[in-house]
């Protein structure tokens, strides 16, 4: 309780704050409000692993930071209308021509306003990093095996937000409305077209008419920049706050039990490595945005229904659909005054379809077919788990081939060879390389597995010596001397670090003082 | 002071909380010269000031993109290198650990939530399961009606919009800005891109009625058994909208007689009425068929005999 | 009075007169409409204007041409340019033709048997290309003649919309060149010349289209304008254009240096046990 009356002089003001002076005094004026003394003193003792692969999900974290920042920049500029007008601006070859309000308001954004071309590049650049962060993190999380209990309902909540950053990242780059990205507006409306019953409704509905019309452009921008973006938040809220109640999962050894977590205290040590990681994050897609060309759509020109340029790909998270649509046989169904064109069908809709739902329900297939229903807070190295590893090794190998099958003809290009040899070489690989993939990485983590102890240890030099009579023998060199490093035994975080005092009462070098 | 003893929440246990020392060896900074890391450290930091405040003289004074770029990001970079690294080498070195108290209450807890779900519940609704199938059956109806703005208000309806084009009998074909082709205009191997007359400025009948004239020969083209005057002298619409995805098929090779679509590179072939060669197309392009009017322009005969551009559930 | 005369002096001869002149230039009206804006029906692919001035090499060029052809094409394209089994006849292609398979050092072809002859550094000079193009315009005379682009009032605009619609399917939108069906390809466009570039455009070599008269010279002249000003000297304001192919360097890009660079910072600031 504060005093009853208020401090007069500053000598009974300074003796009224109490031995942690001003900043103590402002805890008790909060805590006074608010109760939130006891909560902040746990936040801040939170220990945090160290590990480097748990630093991947701030990758993405801090680009969408980014993306936040940039993006609210944008929307001060951007004109989400599909409204045309004549050009007059700083790029010549637009000038006189007729475009819409979206395409000219990004065209000038890029050339007349102070920072905003950076701003732009920014933004997109943040986005394939952002995206390309998320599925690196999720793979980590899928190999070491943190979706298990009690995180499911987190793994859930991740694979929801990498969906909805997909969906949201195509439509940001389609907002400009320039001649590439219309052609997947395009694309767009012959997927939602292919789907059997409903797709000439939804597609309808969703575009306001036939295609193109006027509305979509601005539907996309709210979706981008309203709908989605509340949801993500939403749940990447609900992501970091089930991290906190659950804590970080950790690798075994070092200390390491099911029953506590061991690492850097949250104040102040990971707060500073963190926000520099922020900073670090953030310096890396400035630089990128400054110096690396991205998205020119000057030099694309307006989008129109009739105009089309080669070598068009999707950014790079959507290149896996691309490549599947390309390498698809052309299989389409027609009966009883109806068509199914399975060549759109599967590949856009059937075969995401499939993916994603093979990723939500893998925690429950893994409970299934191990029988493990246990909690678990230690993560399995990735050769423990070899079918699992094995698995998502495959699937990776699968979607990265896809990715690869999207730039036929830019490999084919590059390797100057035929396209038609490219797109039947795809084909092939697409279904070889997930089984080959799958069965190596088995075979290597069954391999792995024998290491024992000494893995992650530096290894010993083998010296091999010859005799004079021609024999060889072998010898291991000496250990080397950080070889000895002690396993230490962690201690709870300290309340009071005195490094003046050099009394250890005990000899254990902790001192202990009663309040 | 007495009074945060007495008050303060530390207060309620007086067990002794372990403080850490000097000598404790698990307390010291990773570093074994921190005064040299100090300097690092200080180093990166003012790099980092000086980057930053390069960048606010490069924003004013409006320079390019690039030193925007890499003084922000140099500056950035610098300032969070330093605060990282002072992180990792200067706090004190743990291993620090807290104990991970198990997430679940305890039984008696989870009976209790149990017991008041289950048994308040049965005492709402025993006995009145009429106002229960009411309720049930007003949220459900709500359920269903609350998806109508979705569902009702978006539109419109597609309707026979998919199967139609504004080609016409008589149609005169023009190129992007209106002007008609005349039968002398292409020579072999020339290709333009056409709309029916009045149409060819208007982005929603450009996206379908979008035609690719090539002229092939100079003489007639059958390109399949019935078309033998669709063609007039060499000259062979078709459909520009790819039938596998919508794309524009631009792209043609003339001495290859291939229209190949930029998208996903379907082939077609002019010669047999652009019969997918390779790729994923699943159907020709549609032919327009064509005649030459008594002053020598390229009208269509009619319109197409079937939807153009890609699948979809109502095409039979 | 003679039938003809009674005809002519009726009353009905002067309101008569008045609608079938009415009539007549409405349909001429129409008509005209109906060709559109410009007038014209067709264009005279070689009919020279202020835009492009198609001239033929001079006569004088002939016999050095003849001496090299019989050098550096014959063996493939037979003694009288007729074609043999390895190479297309060239009577009547036309010094334009010529003068851009040569000058581009497309041709002499390393390689006969390749699918399409690739662009290198050119073994004749361009006075020599002049000489082979007269030489061959000997044989057959036929258009195009070489087109001298005359830049000046170029609508770099209405080029760049010409080039989206007509050449960035094969060239892609920034004119990087791409592979097409069966070994064919689209060669990029940053080495050509304007006079290159209308001759291109004018008689189609290998598997482009001939754009004749559908693109009139001035339209023809906005292309080389576009091309040779904007393709191959972009601005480039957002940095490193990485290639001008669009998502798939920029994907690249993004992985190895946005996420890789940040994981391998990650890797310094965490524990590695």
């Amino acid at each position: 309780m504060s005093p009853v009356t208020l401090p007069r002089t500053q000598r009974q003001a300074k003796a009224a704050r109490g031995p942690y002076g001003r900043v103590g005094q402002v805890i008790e004026e909060l805590d006074d409000r608010l109760g939130v003394a006891k909560a902040g003193r746990t936040f801040l003792d939170k220990i945090f692993p160290d590990h480097w692969s748990f630093m991947l999900g701030e990758i993405a974290l801090y680009s969408f930071v980014a993306l936040m920042v940039t993006g609210v920049f944008l929307t001060l500029y951007y004109v989400p209308s599909s409204t045309t007008l004549i050009y007059h601006g700083a790029y010549t070859p637009l000038d006189g021509q007729r475009v819409s309000e979206a395409y000219a308001s990004t065209v000038n954004l890029s050339f007349s306003v102070r920072a905003g071309l950076l701003m732009r590049q920014m933004h997109h650049w943040a986005a394939d990093v952002f995206l390309g962060a998320i599925v690196i993190h999720m793979a980590r999380v899928f190999f070491t095996g943190a979706f298990r209990k009690p995180r499911e309902l987190n793994w859930t909540i991740g694979l929801t937000l990498l969906i909805l950053s997909l969906s949201n990242g195509f439509i940001g780059y389609s907002l400009p409305d320039d001649l590439i990205s219309g052609t997947g507006i395009r694309i767009l409306f012959s997927i939602v077209l292919s789907i059997p019953l409903v797709g000439s409704y939804v597609a309808f509905f969703l575009f306001g008419g036939s295609y193109p019309g006027t509305w979509i452009i601005p539907r996309l921008f709210i979706i981008h920049v309203l709908i989605l973006p509340l949801i993500i938040i939403g749940l990447l809220g609900a992501h970091l706050f089930l991290l906190v109640r659950q804590k970080h999962t950790q690798f075994p050894g070092g200390g390491r039990t099911e029953d506590n977590v061991v690492g850097s205290p949250m104040y102040p040590t990971f707060m500073a490595k963190t926000t520099g990681y922020l900073f670090m994050v953030t310096a890396a897609l400035v630089v990128l945005g400054g110096v690396a060309q991205i998205n020119p759509i000057w030099q694309f020109g307006q989008y129109q229904p009739d105009k089309i340029s080669y070598a068009v790909q999707p950014d790079w998270y959507m290149g896996w659909l691309d490549g599947a649509l390309r390498i698809m046989p052309s299989w389409e169904f027609t009966a009883f005054g109806h068509t199914i064109p399975f060549v759109i069908f599967l590949p856009a809709v059937v075969f995401p379809g499939l993916i994603f739902t093979l990723c939500y329900a893998w925690p429950a297939i893994e409970r299934r077919f191990t029988g493990d229903n246990e909690i678990h807070h230690l993560l399995d190295r990735p050769r423990d788990r070899p079918k699992r590893t094995a698995a998502g090794a495959a699937v990776i190998g699968l979607l990265f081939i896809l990715l690869g099958a999207s730039a036929t003809d830019v490999l084919a290009n590059f390797f100057q060879v035929s396209l038609n040899e490219v797109l039947w070489t795809f084909r092939i690989l697409v279904i070889v390389v997930p089984i080959v993939v799958g069965v190596f990485t088995w075979r290597i983590c069954l391999e792995m597995q024998g290491g024992g102890a000494d893995i992650g240890k530096r290894k010993r030099a083998v010296v091999m010596t010859r005799s004079a009579t021609g024999e060889y023998t072998t010898s291991e060199t000496a250990p080397h001397s950080d070889d000895q490093r002690e396993e230490l035994e962690p201690i709870p975080v300290p309340v009071h670090i005195d490094l003046e005092s050099s009394d250890t009462g005990d000899g254990s070098g902790v001192r202990t003082v009663s309040r | 002071m007495s009074d945060l003893t007495e008050h303060g929440p530390m207060a309620e246990s007086d067990a002794p909380i372990p403080v850490a020392n000097i000598d404790d060896p698990h307390l010291r900074e990773a570093v074994a010269d921190p005064h040299r890391a100090e300097r690092s450290i200080a180093l990166c930091l003012f790099l980092g000031i000086v980057g930053v405040a390069v960048f606010g003289a490069a924003y004013w004074q409006n320079w390019k993109p690039w030193t925007l770029g890499l003084s922000f990001g140099a500056g950035l970079f610098f300032i969070g290198f330093g605060m990282s690294a002072w992180g990792k080498y200067l706090m004190p070195q743990g291993p620090f650990s807290e104990a991970r108290h198990a997430l679940h209450s305890s039984r008696a807890e989870r009976d209790a939530i149990a017991a008041a779900l289950v048994e308040r519940t049965g005492v709402v609704v025993r006995r009145r399961s009429m106002l229960l199938g009411l309720l049930g059956g007003g949220m459900g109806l709500l359920g269903i009606v609350s998806l109508f703005p979705v569902l009702r208000s978006l539109g419109p309806l597609p309707g026979t919009t998919l199967d139609k084009t504004n080609w016409r009998r008589g149609s005169l074909l023009v190129d992007s800005n209106g002007r008609a082709i005349h039968r002398d205009e292409l020579q072999p191997g020339g290709l333009v891109t056409v709309f029916p007359a009045g149409y060819q400025n208007d982005p929603q009948s450009q996206a379908v009625d979008q035609v690719v004239l090539i002229r092939a020969q100079t003489t007639a083209l059958v390109t399949e058994k019935g078309r033998g005057s669709w063609a007039p002298a060499g000259y062979v619409a078709y459909s520009k909208v790819c039938t596998h995805a919508g794309c524009p098929v631009g792209l043609y090779e003339r001495e290859l007689r291939l229209l190949v679509c930029p998208c996903h590179q379907s082939m077609f072939n002019i010669d047999d009425g652009a019969v997918p060669q390779f790729g994923p197309a699943p159907r020709p392009l549609p032919q327009l068929p064509l005649y030459i009017d008594g002053s020598g322009f390229l009208r269509a005969q009619a319109g197409f005999d079937q939807p153009i551009g890609p699948g979809f559930w109502e095409r039979s | 009075m003679s039938r003809l005369r009674r005809a002519f002096s009726s009353r009905l001869v002067l309101p008569g007169a008045v609608v079938a002149g009415v009539a007549i230039g409405a349909i001429l009206a129409f008509g005209g409409a109906a060709t559109g804006a410009s007038g014209a029906s067709t264009y005279e692919p070689s009919a020279s204007d202020s835009a492009i001035q198609y001239q033929n090499p001079p006569r004088s060029y002939v016999p050095a041409g003849q001496a090299l052809f019989a050098t550096f094409c014959s063996s493939c394209h037979g003694t009288e340019a007729e074609g043999t089994y390895r190479a297309p006849n060239l009577v009547g292609v036309g010094p334009a033709t010529v003068d851009f398979w040569v000058s581009t050092g497309r041709m002499p072809a390393d390689n006969p048997d390749a699918i399409q002859a690739p662009i290198k550094p050119p073994k004749l000079s361009d006075k020599q290309a002049l000489q082979i193009a007269a030489f061959i315009n000997s044989l057959d005379p036929a258009g195009p003649a070489i087109p001298k682009v005359n830049l000046n009032g170029a609508n770099v605009a209405d080029g760049a919309s010409i080039f989206a619609l007509n050449c960035a399917a094969c060239h892609t939108i920034t004119g990087t060149g791409d592979e097409l069906a069966f070994g064919t390809f689209a060669p990029s466009l940053r080495s050509a010349t304007a006079t290159q570039v209308a001759e291109a455009i004018r008689t189609g070599p290998a598997n482009m289209p001939r754009f004749t008269g559908n693109l009139s010279n001035a339209q023809v002249r906005d292309v080389v304008a576009y091309v040779t000003e904007y393709i191959q000297h972009p601005s480039n304001p957002g940095g490193f254009a990485l290639g001008g192919v669009g998502p798939v360097t920029e994907g690249f890009v993004a992985l190895l240096f946005g996420v890789g660079l940040l994981a391998l910072i990650g890797y310094w600031i965490g524990e590695r046990s």
